[in-house]
């Protein structure tokens, strides 16, 4: 009778476990548009009720502002900035351009813009538009000059060392680079004082292959967040005197220039994209650990 | 940037908005019609934009000089007409050439600098001990030198690993694990990110936000 009762309680106990555990490993297979849905609902929340999650300055991010500011540029400086990305990376890459452009700008540097992507006018242009203040202030083909599309990878930017003119024999609007007054004198590596790349590939490396590791030449990397892995050690190997990662980047430069903009703005709503994937990742565990003690195959 | 008021403007801003949601119609519903005419829309434009993008940059690199007199012109221009012998199966052969040729100077470049900034800095900065006291540079520098060489040790396929390789291989395996699962999370964040700016776009576009 005692090992009869007995049996009764463990087939309960059993049965218990079992609905706990199919509750569970229910987690693991929920269908994915599910959070998908949650996650483009939540994204939104913080754009229309910020939270204001606290940005701290991270070293990589303060070493690429002070090497874009103070003693560190000289007015009358020629820089490049390389547009290394496209319309698809703006909310990555742009914010940090945009601050760079701005600080350049106020130090006096004359800035010679390039990108290697199809839809670099469409970069420029929004350029233009985020930093207009400071653009109205200056002289196109005196203070700056767009000279456009380039394509070829490593080999040009190495070509471009040697010989700008070869490259770029025009601007982008067609103006011979003779006839741009900021060029005259401004031939090749030695006539750049500093080089700005802001990638979804590879260009920094590019630049850091054939301009900074050759000739010494000043580099930045303003990235996406995905190439941080890559672009923090050549910072810390200081082939890079600074790097900003992503739109955090974006936002920490924004803070140190002191007007909040576009990648501030973004920042609350990547945290909670960011939470909400470290959520699924527990919610997807914990079913398929479920699943695996309840020996479901 | 302000709310756009040319009309051309407004009315680029909502197609856009459209096209968006008729892609994400997919992930956040199924395929579908408007997902695919989005996507071969997406696909046609993007074509079309690269070969006109890439004609003018061959017409202002090489046709413009060329006819102003500039002679050593014809030899990249040739180079490139030979490329699209691939399409012919007869001339396959001769393709061959500026394929070497591009493979070669990539190589010859590549390795010029290559060994300075990414062997030799990088070599120096992971052997160079921490200036400051930091436990966390510490920390760094043991964990970057026991990483780098057990996963150096990891690749050694000259040795079986077994004996007083097991360990260090096996600890190898664990930091090219870590390593990846990095690079992972970075890849996700970074389209979480765009998704972001696609967010704000959304609500830019109805004026919930401003633009």
């Amino acid at each position: 009778m005692a090992s009869g009762h007995y049996w009764v309680k463990s087939v309960d106990s059993t049965r218990e476990a079992a609905s706990k555990m199919s509750a569970l490993s229910k987690l693991a297979d929920i269908d994915r548009r599910v959070f998908y849905w949650i996650l483009f609902i939540a994204l939104m929340v913080p754009f229309l009720n910020p939270i204001g999650f606290p940005i701290t300055i991270a070293p990589n991010t303060q070493d690429l502002y002070d090497g874009i500011t103070g003693d560190q540029v000289d007015e009358g400086e020629v820089w490049i900035i390389n547009f290394g990305y496209g319309v698809s990376a703006w909310s990555e890459c742009h914010p940090a351009v945009t601050v760079c452009t701005k600080a350049l700008f106020r130090e006096g540097a004359k800035i010679i813009f390039i990108g290697p992507h199809y839809d670099v006018e469409l970069t420029y242009n929004k350029l233009q538009d985020t930093c207009r203040e400071d653009f109205a202030t200056k002289e196109y083909g005196v203070d700056y000059v767009f000279l456009g599309y380039f394509t070829g990878g490593e080999s040009v930017v190495a070509q471009l060392a040697s010989d700008i003119a070869s490259v770029f024999p025009q601007d982008h609007f067609g103006t011979p680079i003779g006839d741009i007054p900021m060029m005259d004198g401004v031939e090749d590596v030695h006539d750049i004082d500093g080089v700005l790349s802001s990638d979804t590939g590879d260009y920094g490396g590019h630049f850091m292959t054939q301009w900074q590791g050759p000739y010494g030449t000043k580099l930045a990397e303003v990235g996406i967040a995905m190439n941080g892995s890559t672009d923090l050690p050549r910072w810390q190997a200081g082939n890079f005197f600074g790097v900003s990662v992503g739109s955090r980047g974006g936002a920490e430069l924004e803070l140190l220039i002191g007007e909040l903009g576009e990648a501030t703005t973004a920042m609350d709503s990547i945290s909670v994209s960011h939470l909400l994937l470290v959520l699924a990742i527990i919610i997807g565990n914990l079913g398929t650990i479920t699943e695996k003690l309840g020996g479901k195959e | 940037m302000a709310y756009p008021t040319a009309t051309l403007d407004v009315i680029g801003l909502w197609v856009g908005w459209f096209l968006m949601l008729m892609i994400y119609s997919y992930p956040l519903y199924k395929e579908n019609v408007a997902y695919r005419a989005a996507e071969h829309m997406f696909i046609g434009v993007t074509l079309a934009i690269t070969i006109i993008t890439n004609f003018s940059n061959v017409m202002r690199m090489c046709i413009t000089p060329l006819t102003q007199g500039n002679i050593l012109m014809i030899v990249p221009l040739v180079l490139g007409l030979l490329m699209f012998t691939m399409l012919i199966p007869e001339y396959r052969w001769l393709s061959r050439y500026p394929v070497a040729l591009l493979v070669g100077a990539g190589f010859g470049l590549g390795i010029r600098g290559t060994i300075k900034p990414n062997l030799q800095d990088a070599i120096i900065d992971t052997i160079t001990a921490p200036t400051g006291g930091a436990m966390i540079d510490w920390f760094n520098y043991l964990y970057v030198a026991v990483g780098l060489i057990c996963s150096i040790m990891y690749f050694m396929l000259t040795f079986e690993h077994s004996g007083p390789l097991k360990a260090p291989t096996r600890i190898g395996r664990l930091f090219i694990m870590v390593g990846l699962g990095a690079y992972f999370g970075n890849t996700v964040l970074f389209r979480f990110t765009m998704l972001t700016g696609r967010a704000q776009y959304f609500l830019q576009v109805l004026k919930l936000i401003p633009m």
